[in-house]
Formats: structure tokens, C-alpha cells, sequence
């Protein structure tokens, strides 16, 4: 068992339980033991770093330190925004040991934890896509997918900027395909599977957001996939939910059942229903249920 | 070597494209400018594209390669060649295509005279002596500076594809090298026109930018300058700047996000009633989490009161950014996971940084 600080971010915690749920289901089961943070906060999403980008270095900061606290050496998030963030900042932290020492003085003035910089921040992806999880993932994952044909969906922050994410050729990833083969499934190939799902401004910019987010539903409906995967759970609210704005706007009903990754590894894996939530998603995933089933 | 490679040919008069392939005999240090050269030397003249400097300096060569956007004369073939993949060139995205591997810039060149791209020095008598810029405020527009105008960046823009009048990466980012000038007078006025419907807060934070770049600029990052110096400075009425300021209303305050009241905060709550269909139809999905009692972190007080310190601090706007760039500047790609090989099979690095192009400017 490797033991990881595990924080789970927004909205895992809140309008997307099924992956918190999910995710603490299938950890044993790929060799990792959860510590969950309790004392944390957002990480920002990338809008504390636009509006208080000084605020948005010490929230993350003490993200760190609380992981670090736990004694674990890894921090897992399930969440590309989350990945990004605080990447970020753990790099900008232990690259300069001045700023390093003025964050620790103000952490330390609210009570807070200090971070050494021992900790680094990865994303469950890359924990179960290579080296032992990625084994132990091909043991798990006996029950299969029975050839169900999966469109990946890495969304933008597990890949770019490569500089500070780096675990794979942002513009040829495959960690995603590997998981997929390994759980049995076939992975659907299409170009907009590394664009982005609009999702950052779809409050602000819906009309813009929706464009860019039908291109990889109707991509990835038209390759023929049964159903997308993706590891970010912002991309899957955008994905998900938004698909009935896509419908109100286009008149396209793509119907696409959208997948946590924790959910695909462990519908292979064997986990039932009370722990993979389905009946919280809003496009149904009843037709991948039945596929399996049959 | 023999260099074999594909193109997308344009044909404006006959309005028809084709994949041509190419193979030509080259010497083992060609970059993809000069594998071009000898295609239009020796196989076939009427092969369109620009080219002038040939180091990295004009930005004239800005194309695809396998569909992403590279300057050609940073482009080494050498491992490409041996590895046996053929590469597919074509035209830069997001600009309409005039021949071959030629874009029509006009609609980028558009954009940064949108920003006007010229100090405002609010002066027009010099004085008696120069006026001295620090290196301490050269650093907050070090990287927008080596901006060379190839386009590479406005190529794969998520939000310009979406939406053709975003003013986009490039033009944003002159925007900052001028917003950040410690000689420039316009800071608000320019904070102000950027933050306009195509502005700041159309970006969607893709950071296709930021990996296209061949110079370093980091334009995403270049824009979040230009976020946080607006906020700072009370630019805040888009729904974009609303919709940041109500994440650092709810870290401080719960710590946590407040998602449901994000809609109402964002748009307003008028707005927010007519998506009440929507909304319901989430609310039914367990995807609206009641705002009452609110989800609140342990110890969020030590949140809180990191605000309230930081913000004593004088690190505001983008100066918050700034700090940070000297760290993240020195970072090579790598990733920490012994062994672990990013590039695999048929697929290749982007060029390189340029040798000190990632080291960070020394204070004097």
C-alpha cells in the first residue's frame, strides 16, 4: 500500500460526490491508502490566482503543509484544475527559497502549519497509468469492460503547461487509452480529446464555452464511443450537465454517458452501484449499464 | 539523410487542397525552414511560405507540424528522421489560410493594434535626463518583451476558435508588456478596454498558448497579469472578474467553494431565475448542494486570516504573478517520477527552450 494525503478538492466534495465516493471505493484496490485532508480550502480553481494571485500562493501553500503534515511524500488530487494549481505553487516554493521562507513566516502568524517542500502533487491518473499502480490496476480491473468503446478526455490542465505537469506528450497523451485497454475497454481516438470543455468560462462566456464543448461530444458520438472518460471534474460537469444547454441551444440530444475516471477503473474493477453513484449524473448512464450487463 | 515529409497544399485560384509528400536529401542538422528550402530549391518552386531571419527572431515561420503550431527554424529534424515518423506540415490555425503554409495575418496584426501597442508616456518634452526604469520593473514585463508577433500562440487558442473576435494570447499580452511599463500613464485605461465582452475574460485558460510559444512569453500568464491588475485596480464588473471574486469570497469565508451561489454572484441573481429550469434539472442530479448549512473547512479562520495578512502585504495585482516567475522560469520539463519517460513512441519533444531563454533575469 503507498499512503497518499488525498485532497479531494470543491467539487468532489460537493456537487460531484460520486467521485470522492468512488474514488475512496477503488483506492485499495490499486494499492493506495487515502489520508484525507480535513483542514483545507480551495485551491482557487485558477480565479484566486487571476484576483489574489498573492492569497492563491499561501492558500495552496498551506494545502501543502497540511499534506505534508500527514508524513505522506504525495499529495493525490482528482482534479486537473487542482493538479495545476497547486503544481504550480509547490514548484514556485521550492524554486525560490526567499519566498519560500516569507510564505512559512505568514503560515505560521495564522497558525497554520509550515511546508518544507517535501511533498509532490499527483494526480490519480498518473499514480494508476504507470510503474506499480499501473500493475496493480491490470489485476483490479478482471472484470472488464467488455469491449466497450471509451472516448478519453484529458481536458487541459492534466496537460498544459507540460513544463509543470509533464507526465506524458501533452499533444499525444496515453495514459488514459492505456487505462482503458487494461480495463478492458476500446479506446475511441479524435482530435478534440486535448481541447478544452469551456468550462472556466461557461458562467461568464456561455455562448463561447458551448462551442468549444460540442466539438469533443459530437467528435467523440460520431468515432462511434459508448460512452467519454475524463479525469477532471470540471470537464465532467461541463460534459454532463451541459449537454442539455447544448441540446436547448443546437437541438443536438448527444445522450453521451460522461465517466470519472474513478468510475470507469471501477466499473472493471467490480465496484457496485452505491459506490459509483451513476444515479448522479445527469445524462443517464443506463445504456453503458446495460451493454455490461448483458 | 533522406527527410521525408507531408504538406497541405492550398490552392487559392483553384480553392482545392491536397497532402502532398515530399522526400529530399539533407544534412543531419536541417531544421524544418531548411528542409522547406530545399523542397522549393530542388523539387518544386511554387511551394508558398514565409521565412526571413532563420533564427528565431522574426516570427515570420510560424506553421503546424503534426498540428501544432512551431516556428519551422526552431524545428530540428534530426530525431524525427530517425524515428521513422513522417510529419505532416500545414498552415497555422485560427487565420484564414492565403496559400500553401501562408496565413493571412491581417486579422492578428488587427488585434494588437487593438491594444495600442505604443507607450503613453503622458509627456512629450524628454526633460533634461533619462527617465530610469529599475530592473525590479523591467522584471514584471521581462517575458512579455520577447514577444516576436509569430502567431504560434493565437494558432490553437480554444476561445479564438469559439469566439474569432477574442483579441487572444498575443495581443494580450503586448497589452501587459505596456499595462506593466512603469513608463506608461494608461495603466487604467488600458485595464479597462481590455476587460471589454473580448477581452481578459474570454480566455478559457486552454494554455495551448503557453505550450505553443516558441520565445517563452507564457501568454495565458501574461493575461492573469492582466486579470489581477484589473481586480486591483476595481475592474471587476465583467461576469468573468465576478465570477473570481466570488471563489476568494468563498475561501475565506468557508473555504470551500459556495457553488450554488456562484450562478446568482456571477450573472446576477435576474439572470440566475431565468436558468431556474436548468437548474432544477441539476438540482434533481444532487449537483446543487444546498447553500444552508454551509460546507465549511476546519480551521478555515487560519484562511481567513491569511487574506486579511497578505493583503498588508503590497503584493497585489499582478505583482503577485510576478513573484513567482523567477521560480517557475528555472523549471525544465521534467517530471519526478523516477524513469518515467513523458515522450513515447512517435511522439517528440516541442523545441526546446533556446539556451538562456529560461534562465530568469539577474536584480541588479
Amino acid at each position: 500500500m503507498r499512503t497518499v494525503a488525498y485532497y479531494k478538492g470543491c467539487l468532489a466534495s460537493l456537487s460531484a460526490k460520486e467521485l470522492d465516493i468512488s474514488t475512496q471505493a477503488l483506492a485499495p484496490k490499486v494499492g493506495l491508502e487515502l489520508v484525507e485532508l480535513e483542514s483545507v480550502t480551495c485551491c482557487g480553481a485558477g480565479d484566486i490566482h487571476e484576483a489574489e494571485p498573492d492569497f492563491y500562493l499561501h492558500l495552496n501553500a498551506r494545502i501543502l503543509a497540511y499534506a505534508e503534515e500527514t508524513g505522506a511524500d504525495t499529495l493525490m488530487t482528482v482534479c486537473n484544475v487542482c493538479t495545476l494549481n497547486l503544481r504550480q505553487a509547490n514548484h514556485a516554493l521550492k524554486g525560490d527559497a526567499a519566498l519560500l521562507d516569507r510564505v512559512n513566516e505568514n503560515l505560521e502568524a495564522v497558525g497554520a502549519p509550515q511546508y518544507s517542500g517535501g511533498v509532490e502533487v499527483l494526480h490519480l491518473l498518473w499514480l494508476v497509468a504507470a510503474g506499480e499502480g499501473y500493475e496493480l490496476l491490470q489485476e483490479a480491473a478482471h472484470k472488464g469492460l467488455k469491449g466497450l468503446k471509451i472516448a478519453p478526455f484529458y481536458g487541459c490542465q492534466i496537460l498544459r503547461p507540460s513544463k509543470l505537469l509533464g507526465f506524458e506528450d501533452p499533444d499525444k497523451p496515453s495514459s488514459l487509452e492505456r487505462i482503458i485497454e487494461a480495463c478492458g475497454g476500446e479506446p475511441i481516438d479524435y482530435p478534440a480529446k486535448i481541447k478544452c470543455c469551456g468550462f472556466p468560462i461557461i458562467q461568464a462566456r456561455e455562448e463561447v464555452a458551448l462551442a468549444e464543448l460540442i466539438q469533443p461530444i459530437e467528435q467523440a458520438r460520431e468515432a462511434g464511443a459508448d460512452a467519454m472518460v475524463t479525469p477532471c471534474p470540471l470537464c465532467h460537469l461541463s460534459l454532463d450537465a451541459w449537454q442539455l444547454k447544448l441540446r436547448e441551444q443546437t437541438g443536438k440530444d448527444f445522450q453521451m454517458p460522461i465517466l470519472h475516471l474513478s468510475q470507469l477503473i471501477g466499473v472493471a474493477a467490480g465496484l457496485d452501484g452505491a459506490d459509483l453513484k451513476f444515479k448522479r449524473h445527469v445524462i443517464s448512464v443506463a445504456p453503458v449499464v446495460e451493454k455490461l450487463s448483458v | 539523410m533522406q527527410v521525408p515529409l507531408k504538406i497541405w497544399r492550398y490552392d487559392p485560384v483553384a480553392g482545392q487542397k491536397k497532402l502532398v509528400e515530399y522526400e529530399v536529401d539533407a544534412p543531419e542538422w536541417v531544421t524544418l525552414l531548411d528542409v522547406l528550402d530545399l523542397i522549393k530549391d530542388k523539387v518544386d518552386g511554387t511551394l508558398a511560405y514565409r521565412k526571413s531571419c532563420r533564427m528565431m527572431i522574426c516570427g515570420s515561420c510560424g506553421m503546424r507540424m503534426d498540428g501544432a503550431a512551431v516556428l519551422a527554424c526552431k524545428t530540428r529534424m534530426y530525431d524525427i528522421v530517425q524515428s521513422g515518423h513522417v510529419p505532416v506540415i500545414s498552415a497555422m490555425g485560427n487565420l484564414p489560410v492565403v496559400k500553401d503554409l501562408v496565413v493571412d495575418m491581417e486579422p492578428f496584426w488587427g488585434k494588437i493594434r487593438a491594444v495600442q501597442p505604443w507607450l503613453d508616456s503622458g509627456y512629450s518634452d524628454p526633460g533634461e535626463k533619462e527617465h530610469v526604469v529599475s530592473q525590479e520593473q523591467m522584471d514584471v514585463i521581462h517575458k512579455e518583451s520577447l514577444c516576436i508577433m509569430c502567431g504560434c500562440c493565437v494558432s490553437e487558442c480554444n476561445s479564438m476558435e469559439a469566439d474569432p473576435d477574442f483579441l487572444g494570447p498575443a495581443a494580450l499580452a503586448k497589452g501587459m508588456r505596456f499595462v506593466g511599463d512603469a513608463r506608461d500613464k494608461t495603466e487604467v485605461e488600458r485595464l479597462q478596454s481590455y476587460s471589454g465582452e473580448h477581452g481578459i475574460w474570454d480566455c478559457t485558460r486552454c494554455y495551448f498558448c503557453q505550450e505553443r510559444c516558441p520565445k517563452g512569453v507564457d501568454p495565458r500568464d501574461a493575461i492573469a497579469k492582466l486579470g489581477a491588475q484589473a481586480m486591483a485596480k476595481g475592474i471587476d464588473t465583467d461576469l468573468g472578474a465576478k465570477h473570481a471574486k466570488w471563489f476568494v469570497t468563498s475561501a475565506k469565508t468557508t473555504g470551500w467553494l459556495r457553488e450554488t451561489e456562484l450562478v446568482p454572484k456571477t450573472q446576477g441573481v435576474v439572470s440566475a431565475i431565468t436558468e431556474v429550469g436548468f437548474a432544477m434539472q441539476l438540482f434533481k442530479r444532487g449537483k446543487v448542494p444546498p447553500p444552508v448549512p454551509p460546507h465549511v473547512a476546519e480551521n478555515v479562520g487560519e484562511a481567513r486570516a491569511l487574506y486579511d495578512l497578505v493583503k498588508q502585504q503590497g503584493r497585489d495585482g499582478a505583482a503577485g504573478i510576478v513573484q513567482v516567475e523567477k521560480p517557475l522560469g528555472r523549471l525544465e520539463f521534467e517530471h519526478e517520477q523516477e524513469g518515467h519517460e513523458p515522450y513515447g513512441e512517435g511522439s517528440f519533444p516541442r523545441p526546446q527552450p533556446l539556451l538562456g531563454e529560461d534562465e530568469a533575469p539577474t536584480t541588479q
